[in-house]
């Protein structure tokens, strides 16, 4: 029994050091950028094929464009964004942007599933469904059942279906929780020791270049997210100096200064420059340290 | 004994919290207060010297209820919709407020109503007042064993920064409404329920402030105030010889009523004490550009006025 854990432990860590295929599951195309950019990109760099999972289509975000331009635009960019960070392949579900609060969660578990069995992937990054005081419930509701995902698509009896077409149960080892830096206590210990994600911290130091790159490909989200700055700004009796001409430039710069602080925010209380934070569930949320038993 | 050194970090971190900070008013001319149930404005966890505060410094503010009451009281349904409806106008009226949306869901039954719909229904209200401030129930909140809260809190989530978007119910344009962002937000923080209800600032509140939550509190006889109670207590302390002078003389209903207003008087000194005041209340504050951790220490470094 003990040489068979040691091995699972071996193989977990062989898995978490060089991941074959990373699957990224996001709600908009913003907030995998944003959170996870960096680190989604390291791992491309190390030979993990990466796909992407993007739930809904943003139609909602943009300055004086239709829902359906809107839509159309942003599918665009987040091919671009995901090829900055060395992602394969966009998968598209489609949903209305907004409206996830209507979709059932079990429908959206299963196509979800669909992909972890299709795909195999070692490492799944999801929206921290747990995260508190995040803006977009999109978000929220994608993280639920990516991890309600997860676990179902490891078990023999859950979409008979998916197996008589060759989609056999995977287990995917490791998961990295992610969310804008927004709830005041998401790094505080979780309340219990065991079979709980706990916060991690990885250095994007040799990524943010690219990470950055995938930020500017959102055009029409960034152009929105300026342009109502200078709206409320404008309509308080205030002005940004850097939006007096919402341009290309303007709007790069914003992003970026916009980037640098959320890897500064990732990196405090470590002594690394730029960083990503995530909540990560490895091999210890498998098997909890106390049940480790060090080889003699 | 083991102690883990999560349980020593959290106990040594609680008892390291010193005092809120004491917050300001945000600017601003509007104030709304969403909430489920008509008593809600005005509970001892909030909201009623705050409201009375803004009030005090002139905004405009309208109270919107989401369900119609019914269960609430010692009536039949019909019979307490409407009388809790009329002490609700009542009690704002005595914080300053001036009016009243009752969007009339069924009480106690709000988990099935389709989020979507009331989301809608508060974005359009958000567009039409276009309040620089909402109060109204917090969407993290932890142990809320009410639907209606946590269906109330989970639709102002999603609604009050939706309402900015063009894109979303471009329908209500037609009636002359703009998209709207509400930029400052007070949840209710319940510290009795623990997790999940941990505020970020107190509101210093004034003697007058207090005695108007007091008396908005009080208003509410159909939910509060039981006579019974009065007399329950009073008939407890007779057996043992003592009496509440204060008390001496009233009705049981006036006595009720007097020991209600206590009940908030002292909460709110306690708020105070612990806060650094005499009076106060607690909340969670969500200031203009939290939404952006990325950008709002940028924004408020350089930003200048026109």
């Amino acid at each position: 029994m003990r040489i068979l854990l040691l091995a699972f432990c071996l193989a977990a860590r062989a898995a978490a050091a060089d991941p074959k295929v990373v699957l990224v599951v996001t709600a908009d195309a913003a907030d995998f950028v944003h959170c996870a950019g960096g680190t989604i990109a390291a791992m491309a760099d190390r030979g993990a094929a990466a796909h992407l999972v993007r739930v809904t289509n943003d139609e909602k975000d943009s300055w004086r464009l239709s829902p359906e331009e809107t839509a159309r635009r942003v599918r665009e960019e987040v091919e671009q964004a995901a090829r900055a960070l060395g992602i394969q392949k966009v998968h598209h579900l489609g949903y209305r942007a907004g409206e996830l609060a209507s979709v059932s969660p079990t429908e959206l578990r299963d196509r979800l599933a669909f992909y972890v069995r299709l795909l195999k992937p070692d490492v799944m990054f999801l929206p921290n469904p747990y995260a508190e005081y995040v803006e977009a419930l999109d978000r929220h509701y994608t993280g639920s059942a990516a991890e309600e995902a997860r676990r179902a698509a490891a078990l023999a009896n859950y979409q008979p279906p998916f197996a008589q077409v060759g989609l056999a149960p995977h287990y995917v080892p490791e998961l990295y929780y992610y969310a804008a830096p927004v709830d005041p206590r998401r790094r505080e210990p979780e309340s219990t020791a065991t079979f709980v994600p706990q916060p991690v911290t990885r250095e994007i130091a040799a990524t943010f270049d690219r990470k950055l790159r995938a930020a500017l490909a959102l055009r029409t989200i960034n152009f929105s997210l300026a342009m109502r700055i200078r709206q409320r700004l404008e309509d308080t009796g205030r002005r940004l100096p850097l939006l007096d001409t919402v341009d290309d430039a303007a709007v790069a710069k914003l992003v970026e200064i916009n980037l640098r602080k959320l890897a500064a925010i990732g990196a405090e209380k470590t002594a690394f420059q730029l960083a990503e934070e995530f909540h990560y569930a490895g091999l210890d949320y498998q098997i909890p340290q106390k049940y480790l038993i060090p080889p003699r | 004994m083991k102690v883990p050194v999560w349980l020593i970090l959290t106990a040594a971190a609680a008892l390291a919290a010193g005092p809120l900070p004491i917050k300001d008013l945000p600017p601003g001319k509007v104030m709304m207060v969403i909430q489920p149930h008509h008593d809600d404005h005005t509970t001892d966890y909030g909201m009623g010297g705050l409201i009375a505060q803004f009030t005090d410094a002139g905004y405009e503010s309208h109270f919107v209820r989401a369900s119609n009451d019914e269960k609430d009281g010692a009536h039949g349904y019909g019979h307490n919709d409407l009388i809790n409806e009329r002490e609700c106008k009542a009690a704002i009226a005595i914080l300053g407020m001036s009016e009243l949306y009752s969007l009339s869901w069924r009480n106690d039954y709000m988990d099935p109503v389709p989020l979507q719909e009331l989301r809608a229904q508060l974005i359009f209200l958000i567009r039409k007042h276009r309040p620089d401030v909402v109060l109204t129930h917090d969407p993290w909140g932890h142990y809320d064993r009410n639907p209606d809260h946590r269906k109330v809190a989970r639709a102002m989530g999603d609604a009050y920064w939706l309402a900015g978007l063009e894109n979303v119910h471009p329908e209500h344009f037609a009636l002359g409404v703009r998209p709207h962002r509400v930029p400052y937000l007070f949840y209710k923080a319940r510290v009795d329920y623990g997790k999940g209800h941990e505020p970020n600032v107190a509101v210093e509140l004034n003697e007058s402030q207090v005695r108007r939550k007091m008396r908005a509190y009080s208003t509410h006889r159909n939910v509060y105030a039981s006579p019974a109670m009065a007399r329950s207590v009073r008939e407890q302390l007779a057996q043992e010889g003592l009496e509440l002078p204060d008390l001496r003389g009233l009705t049981d209903e006036a006595a009720a009523v007097e020991m209600e207003e206590w009940h908030m008087d002292w909460i709110s000194r306690k708020r105070g004490r612990e806060n650094g005041v005499r009076y106060a209340e607690v909340y969670y504050f969500v200031d203009e550009f939290d939404h952006l951790p990325g950008l709002k220490e940028y924004l408020r470094q350089h930003t200048v006025q026109r």
